[in-house]
């Protein structure tokens, strides 16, 4: 009974799609950018928002850092404060480590753009940072071919590097093995001792690949380590078990009295968290997605008006056909579910070509741009649900009236 | 099957339903909807649908409308309460439900049994 009415239906609903092509087209094509519209708007705010909470958790989840600037900031932001603060320096570091209990690592970082070259091959504007031994504790990465730099390398500041993928591409390009070999960064020798994994790009550009790790003793003659153009932090993470809140508290009374502070000074320094960053970017996320919600909410509602429309043509076309079958003996209930069933299949027709467009879409962005922009199960399932709804929204009132039509009246009906 | 004449207030209440749930369908993709998983949106669009076609079965004066809209508040309710949905929202949902559900019954026994 169910499949013979699915069937009568689909029959129907592709004469109704072939017999008045452009109609169709034109009704179906409110839902499909509807859906269209709004599952474009998930699709790309999702893979943001992954991009980005990887990123942030690439920097290290559980992680101080002690900055010259906050990364978040009020409209009543006194930069001119902090313009005048010391940038965190190496020394500091060593006394933290003696000093901090709640820490399970610290390690500091500093970085400045440099050419690096091998023989004719030239990387410009490659990221070259400068670790300290433990600073690998807290920053996530994966090493696919050599190894990290062992801790008297990184203390006598030996000159030997890890490469990103980018950089190893642009220095190595005909895929020819890196590790052993020596290239110049900022003119310096400088031996290749490993490979970092490609990460892909980053919304917060902090992707490894893009950049040449170097320990902080060989970084520290490459640039000025006092200035702020180095970008020099401590990081810090937290044991387990230690809160942020209970670091940032411990870190902030070492911190005052290595800068030697006076109890009713200011700090002179930020301490930043990663979830915070995330929390800004949370709520960010969520207008855009409430934004995108209220657009295509109301565009996929006029494309239902579209699927009401052209269901009361398709009702008035068949009316001496539906009086033929109810004086045959079809129920209300049969010639309901007939025209439900239409409308929801040019409703299913319609977001399916929505979603099949947003594929293409993220197929096309993957190839122009390096990040990962996925049609998520969810949004799949949503677009398709949603198509569902609105069929069975926009085709109630005319099936429902056609299944109270009197079939002598229906029947009579030119 | 006899028509069964619409009152002035039923008409007044079905129209302002249907431009509620009209208006309620976005909902379903807000992002706090969307995070409390896959099939909620889908669990809750259907809800929405199905009180529409209760709005049309009370507009045609039919008693599976009322039943079905009853059903469909009290589906509507536990399922937001399940969720830990207590925004103003849904005390304002219950608050017009419950008027419009006091009309309908009103009236209930001058509608018709029939679908």
């Amino acid at each position: 009974m169910v499949f013979t009415l699915l069937k009568e239906s689909i029959v129907f609903a592709w004469q109704a799609l072939v017999s008045n092509k452009l109609r169709t087209f034109l009704s179906l094509l409110g839902i499909t950018i509807g859906i269209f519209a709004i599952i474009t708007v998930f699709t790309i705010v999702d893979s943001l928002e992954r991009n980005i909470r990887g990123s942030v958790q690439s920097l290290g989840e559980n992680v101080v850092f002690v900055m010259k600037w906050p990364w978040t900031f009020g409209p009543d932001y006194p930069w001119w404060k902090y313009m005048n603060r010391p940038v965190p320096v190496y020394s500091e570091l060593a006394e933290l480590q003696r000093k901090i209990k709640g820490a399970d690592a610290l390690g500091f970082r500093i970085g400045a753009r440099k050419t690096l070259k091998q023989n004719n091959n030239t990387v410009e504007n490659a990221i070259v940072s400068g670790w300290s031994f433990d600073y690998s504790k807290i920053k996530s990465f994966d090493i696919i071919d050599g190894r990290y730099f062992r801790e008297d390398e990184a203390e006598g500041g030996y000159n030997v590097v890890l490469l990103g993928y980018s950089v190893a591409q642009g220095l190595f390009p005909n895929d020819e093995n890196a590790v052993g070999k020596t290239i110049k960064v900022a003119g310096r020798n400088c031996k290749v001792i490993g490979l970092i994994k490609k990460e892909g790009e980053s919304m917060l550009g902090n992707s490894m690949d893009n950049q040449a790790i170097v320990p902080y003793n060989f970084g520290r003659l490459l640039m000025d380590v006092k200035s702020e153009n180095s970008d020099p932090f401590i990081a810090a993470k937290a044991k387990p078990g230690v809160t942020n809140a209970q670091l940032k508290d411990e870190i902030t009374g070492v911190m005052r009295e290595i800068r030697g502070l006076k109890p009713l000074a200011d700090d002179d320094f930020a301490l930043n968290e990663t979830n915070l960053l995330s929390k800004n970017f949370d709520g960010l996320f969520d207008m855009v997605s409430i934004a995108g919600a209220i657009i295509g909410g109301f565009s996929i509602l006029v494309g239902g008006f579209g699927i009401a429309n052209i269901m009361f043509v398709s009702v008035r076309e068949r009316t001496n056909i539906i009086g033929i079958q109810k004086s045959l003996g079809a129920k209300n209930y049969f010639i309901l579910s007939q025209f439900l069933f239409e409308a929801v299949f040019l409703s299913l027709i319609g977001g399916i070509i929505g979603l099949l467009l947003i594929y293409i879409l993220t197929l096309s962005l993957h190839s122009v741009i390096d990040m990962e922009i996925t049609l998520t199960r969810s949004n799949i399932i949503l677009g398709l649900s949603v198509s569902v709804l609105i069929g069975i929204i926009s085709g109630f009132i005319p099936a429902y009236g056609a299944s109270q039509l009197d079939p002598v009246e229906a029947i009579r009906t030119n | 099957m006899a028509h069964v004449q619409r009152p002035k207030i039923i008409s007044i209440i079905t129209i302002t339903s249907i431009i509620l749930i009209l208006l309620a369908f976005p909902m379903l993709f807000m992002p706090s909807i969307k995070r409390m998983g896959d099939f909620i949106p889908m669990t809750i669009g259907i809800i929405i649908t199905l009180q529409f076609i209760s709005v049309i079965g009370i507009w045609h004066m039919k008693q599976w409308g009322v039943q079905l809209f009853i059903a469909m508040f009290t589906i509507r309710v536990v399922t937001f309460m399940l969720l830990e949905v207590f925004d103003f929202r849904f005390f304002f949902n219950i608050f017009y439900s419950l008027l419009f559900i006091i009309f309908f019954l009103i009236y209930y026994k001058e509608m018709d049994k029939n679908l």
